[in-house]
């Protein structure tokens, strides 16, 4: 392995493959729920994508197929181009750790690791050396460099988001999914979340994809998918947040 | 309001909860067991049998009083005045006043002696049919000294029928008599005409009237009177059978002094495992209680919701485990009964008093456990608790910390016992110490494993995969939780070691003693007979080979002596022996000598010497088992008291003051060759009821009962424990479903979460065994240097390996299963319902 530059590129897309597709997928939870009713969607690399809908629309289950966290019942979901939807649990896991990376409404830190060991995590489950440099400009770059000793339990809410989008990027994946993220901190933190995300878009070519049902959060992002039943109802380039309150208030919720 | 909040919390989180209920049922079960065992020995009645057609028995009082105490049951028959049954026959009411005698006599059949409950007072006088329950007789009375009754049961056992003539032995005299009539109910013994029987006991035991209906309290209360101011005794009802049978009822205070020993070291484990049981289920909650204290529930509603929660959880537990408890008792006495500890005639009570102590018990270790498990989060900043709530680590208090330690080191002088006072009592510390030491270990428990697991991390190999380290991370980050789960696998380890060791080091030092005190080679046992017969000993004596032959029975004396400033009587099992004793008997004689045992003599053990500030020469004063108090002169001073016991008394110190006076059993020497022993074993044959026992002298250096006993005791415990920790385990691991789904997401594969899951196991049975042999260490070395001068103790070396391995078994098993469990469901999911 060559050493890693300073503030390391993630890896290019080698031959202009999607960071994710999916075709056709449907998801039925038994019963007769379609959470998902024949989804098509491609994340290209290096883009800020978010996922808006009333609840119950389908938009985190679309998140939960996308990462390979869920089967879809049908249709395709590739993942870096290669295709998830039919492999075991335990390869799903070893894929989702190297190409996936994930932060949660509830930061979903262990309580039991220091911040620097939470965010190493991943690299030592699949047995790789952290890269000393990597993780200690990732650390700085999300305002944690101080706070490696720390606790999850001893950091502010928006403290430990932030340490979860450094874990999240520490396996350079090739996209990283982020649900509800600024759900449970307040306006302030929020905001240094989403300028956060924003600019690993920007700087590293990072490829995003946000669920949240708020709409400023959402015009944060290069595009905008609008869902509802199931189905992707809308899609908005650039969007603004009042373009994307109207037609959210339009499908019944505000 | 708060009663419908706890039903429902207490719904939403079954696994942590049917930890609390196992340990309550099972606490309640043990609590209520002991408690019946402990009531029964204060009260039980022993059923009247044979007299029970007797409505008022008048009889010397079989009992001895203790100052600030319970009166001590007398086992040795005590005498009535012999005229007393014609002064009792005039009182109004009475319609028959019975002397009742009983003296040795065993019926021979063709295939050796008819089985009787008690052949040293199998044989009665004729007028005892009068107090029989239903008697029914077919045939006459027995008239002069050639003829007998017998029972039903006695009458077929040996094949008799009216107008046969019975071989009896007779206070060890064999001689012929007609049988003149059968008598039921079975029990009714061997029935002489009076006069001979009367000559033949030499002693009235006791006057039984029986009454005109309905008259038994007027003539109660007439028979008192008459008796006044002299020591009789009248009794009815229940109380007659403490008369009729003293050796049962005296065998009571067996039953109160093991609930006394039972009730120290049970009571411990069960408040351990209900509060930690407790202490799991608290931890599950805390999300939940934080939320009520963040609306405004106050630090003392919340521990009160927290014990209404787990006394619930108990209402509902406390019922089969009384039931249980009963059962177990049981059980209990039957074993007491099998091992000899226990006569089989005393039963056990069944009021209701154990039951209500059992509940009352339980519910205060219950509502102390949950308000102290509960007191840290009730006490807290609600920041502190809401940051927290997400069961992540939190740091040990030092208050707790400290204390742990203090009693930890409280343990070793607790430990000390054994070296001063080397009896089963002196023992006994040693499980109390190693369990103290455990509480002081759970409690410090956290704070020592940050410390430890801390280093740990520090030095792990750098190249040592993600689930060892991500083990030792979790070890060190939930030290709570985890030293929860290692210090009750270690109370488990110290309570095996401990319990175990110090029974087993007592059982080996007592039948060292009793191996080392038996020079006599063979014991032949006259006890079918009621008593040795007469010529036997001189016939053993001829015998070829036969060095020695010492007579010897089994009594029961009274010590006084202090304990710890108090007075206290005490009864102490004595051997009674005669002659040169010496020459059977290797007691180990420190000052004196035994090899002349005859007159108004006692032998001493060092112990008892000590204590009573006596020496050889010296007086000593002690009362018999009837309640005579004799000064007895100390012909010797011995060493062998583990093996032998406190006392040795002189057959003639004795004489008169048993309920038969005839030896037991010979004590036989012999110059150990095998045409000897066959010599013997053919002179038996030509005599019925004796029986050639091998290598057992007086006193027994088989296993003794007690250790069955212990090893009872054990295992009950033990089980109890197990399940307890199992339960606590299980669902401190299935409270871990987050954790492990938030490890999931991150990338950690289900194998993985497994292997992190079973490195733990290995850690924590690790750390119990470990600390649990630490723990035990000291109390062991000293109950080792106490009984056998070495300082480690006796016992089976398996018992450790075998230990560690159940521990480790309890610790995979009881985590595996519910990782598995837990796995099961998507990590979204799981973290989708959490939230």
């Amino acid at each position: 392995m060559t050493a890693a530059p300073a503030v390391a590129p993630l890896p290019a897309a080698p031959d202009g493959t999607p960071a994710v597709q999916l075709a056709g997928v449907t998801r039925v939870h038994p019963p007769d729920v379609r959470a998902l009713d024949g989804v098509d969607l491609v994340v290209p690399r290096g883009s800020f994508l978010a996922v808006m809908g009333p609840s119950g629309s389908g938009k985190s289950t679309l998140l939960h197929c996308a990462a390979g966290l869920d089967t879809p019942t049908s249709g395709q979901v590739l993942l870096a181009g290669r295709e998830i939807g039919r492999l075991d649990e335990t390869r799903r896991t070893e894929l989702r750790r190297v190409h996936v990376g994930f932060v949660f409404q509830a930061y979903n830190l262990l309580p039991a690791l220091s911040v620097a060991d939470n965010v190493t995590l991943p690299l030592r489950l699949a047995g790789r050396a952290p890269e000393p440099e990597w993780v200690r400009f990732l650390l700085d770059r999300v305002g944690l460099g101080g706070h490696l000793a720390r606790r999850p339990g001893e950091l502010s809410g928006g403290q430990q988001q932030r340490a979860a989008i450094a874990r999240a990027l520490v396996a350079r994946p090739a996209v990283v999914f982020a649900d509800e993220p600024t759900g449970a901190l307040d306006r302030a933190s929020a905001g240094q979340v989403l300028d956060l995300l924003r600019e690993l878009v920007d700087e590293l070519g990072q490829t995003v994809v946000m669920v949240t049902h708020d709409p400023a959060a959402a015009a944060r992002a290069d595009r905008a998918l609008v869902m509802a039943d199931g189905r992707v109802v809308d899609a908005l380039d650039s969007p603004t947040a009042a373009v994307l309150g109207a037609r959210l208030v339009a499908l019944g919720e505000g | 309001m708060l009663t419908g909040l706890a039903a429902g919390m207490a719904r939403r989180r079954p696994a942590s909860l049917v930890a609390v209920l196992c340990a309550v049922l099972g606490g309640s079960a043990i609590v209520t067991g002991t408690g019946v065992l402990l009531e029964s020995g204060l009260r039980s009645d022993v059923p009247a049998g044979r007299l029970d057609g007797a409505s008022v028995i008048v009889s010397a009082d079989q009992t001895a009083p203790v100052p600030e105490d319970l009166d001590v049951g007398l086992p040795e028959r005590r005498a009535v005045p012999a005229d007393l049954a014609a002064e009792l026959a005039g009182l109004p009411g009475v319609t028959a006043a019975v002397a009742d005698v009983g003296f040795p006599a065993a019926v021979l059949g063709d295939d050796g002696v008819a089985p009787a409950d008690d052949p040293a007072t199998s044989g009665h006088g004729w007028s005892s049919t009068a107090l029989l329950p239903g008697p029914q007789v077919d045939g006459a009375a027995p008239q002069g000294d050639d003829e007998v009754a017998v029972d039903a049961s006695l009458a077929a056992a040996a094949g008799l029928d009216v107008g046969d003539v019975a071989r009896v032995v007779v206070d060890g005299r064999e001689g012929g008599y007609r049988v003149t009539a059968i008598v039921r109910p079975a029990g009714a013994g061997v029935l002489f005409d009076d006069a001979h029987a009367a000559e033949l006991a030499g002693r009235v035991d006791l006057v039984g009237l029986t009454t005109e209906p309905g008259a038994t309290e007027r003539v109660a209360e007439a028979a008192r009177d008459a008796v006044a101011g002299t020591d009789l005794v009248i009794s009815t009802g229940g109380d007659r059978g403490d008369v009729v049978l003293p050796g049962v009822a005296a065998a009571r205070s067996t039953l109160v002094v093991i609930a006394g020993s039972l009730a120290g070291v049970p009571l411990l484990l069960v408040g351990f495992l209900v509060a930690g049981a407790l202490g799991v289920a608290m931890t599950g909650q805390r999300p939940e209680l934080a939320l009520l204290r963040a609306v405004g529930t106050t630090p003392r509603q919340l521990r009160r919701l927290v014990a209404l929660q787990a006394t619930l959880v108990a209402a509902v537990a406390v019922v089969p485990g009384v039931a249980l408890g009963y059962l177990l008792a049981g059980r209990f006495r039957a074993l007491l009964v099998h091992i000899g500890l226990l006569p089989d005639e005393l039963p056990l009570t069944t009021s209701p008093l154990p039951a209500l102590g059992g509940v009352l018990l339980m519910l205060l270790v219950v509502q102390v456990a949950a308000r102290s498990s509960a007191w840290r989060t009730s006490r807290e900043p609600v920041t502190t608790v809401l940051g927290e709530s997400r069961t992540g680590p939190r740091e040990p208090s030092r208050i707790r910390t400290a204390a742990g330690l203090l009693l930890m080191a409280a343990s070793v002088p607790l430990a000390v016992p054994p070296l001063l006072v080397r009896d089963a009592l002196g023992a006994a510390a040693t499980s109390m110490a190693g369990l103290l030491a455990a509480i002081g270990l759970a409690l410090a428990g956290p704070a020592l494993l940050r410390r430890v697991s801390g280093g740990l991390a520090g030095r792990l190999p750098a190249r040592s995969g993600a689930p060892g380290w991500l083990a030792v991370a979790n070890l060190h980050g939930y030290a709570l939780r985890s030293a929860g789960a290692i210090t009750t696998l270690a109370m488990a380890v110290v309570f095996v070691l401990t319990y175990a060791y110090a029974q087993t080091t007592v059982a080996d030092a007592a039948s060292r003693d009793g191996a080392e005190t038996v020079l006599a080679g063979t014991t032949i046992d006259a006890g079918a007979l009621g008593g040795v017969p007469e010529g036997l000993a001189e016939e053993v004596a001829a015998v070829p080979g036969v060095d020695a032959v010492v007579p010897a029975a089994d009594t029961t004396v009274l010590l006084t002596g202090t304990t710890l400033g108090d007075a206290v009587v005490e009864p102490a099992g004595a051997l009674v022996v005669s002659g040169d004793v010496s020459s059977v008997l290797d007691l180990d004689v420190r000052a004196g000598g035994v090899d002349r045992f005859e007159g108004p003599v006692v032998a001493i053990g060092h112990d008892l010497a000590r204590s009573q500030d006596a020496g050889a020469g010296d007086d000593v004063a002690l009362t018999l088992g009837d309640g005579t108090p004799v000064q007895a002169r100390v012909a010797a001073v011995y060493d062998r008291e583990l093996g032998v016991g406190p006392v040795v008394l002189s057959a003639d110190l004795v004489e008169g003051h048993r309920t038969t006076d005839l030896a037991q059993r010979l004590l036989v020497r012999t110059d150990g060759s095998a045409a000897t022993q066959n010599r013997l074993a053919g002179l038996a044959a030509s005599w019925p009821g004796i029986a050639v026992l091998g290598a057992d002298g007086g006193p027994d250096s088989s296993t003794p009962p007690e250790v069955w006993l212990n090893v009872a005791v054990l295992v009950v415990l033990l089980g109890y424990v197990l399940m307890g920790i199992a339960n606590a385990l299980v669902a401190s691991t299935a409270q871990r479903r987050a954790e492990f789904a938030a490890l999931r997401l991150v990338g950690t594969t289900p194998r993985q979460v497994r292997s992190v899951v079973r490195r733990e196991a290995a850690l924590v049975s690790a750390a119990a065994v470990l600390a649990g042999v630490l723990l035990s260490a000291v109390p062991l070395v000293l109950v080792g240097l106490g009984f056998t001068g070495r300082p480690w103790p006796a016992g089976p070396w398996w018992l450790l390996p075998a230990t560690a391995a159940v521990v480790v078994v309890i610790a995979f098993a009881s985590t595996e299963v519910p990782a598995r469990l837990a796995l099961r469901t998507p990590p979204a999911e799981v973290l989708a319902r959490a939230t």
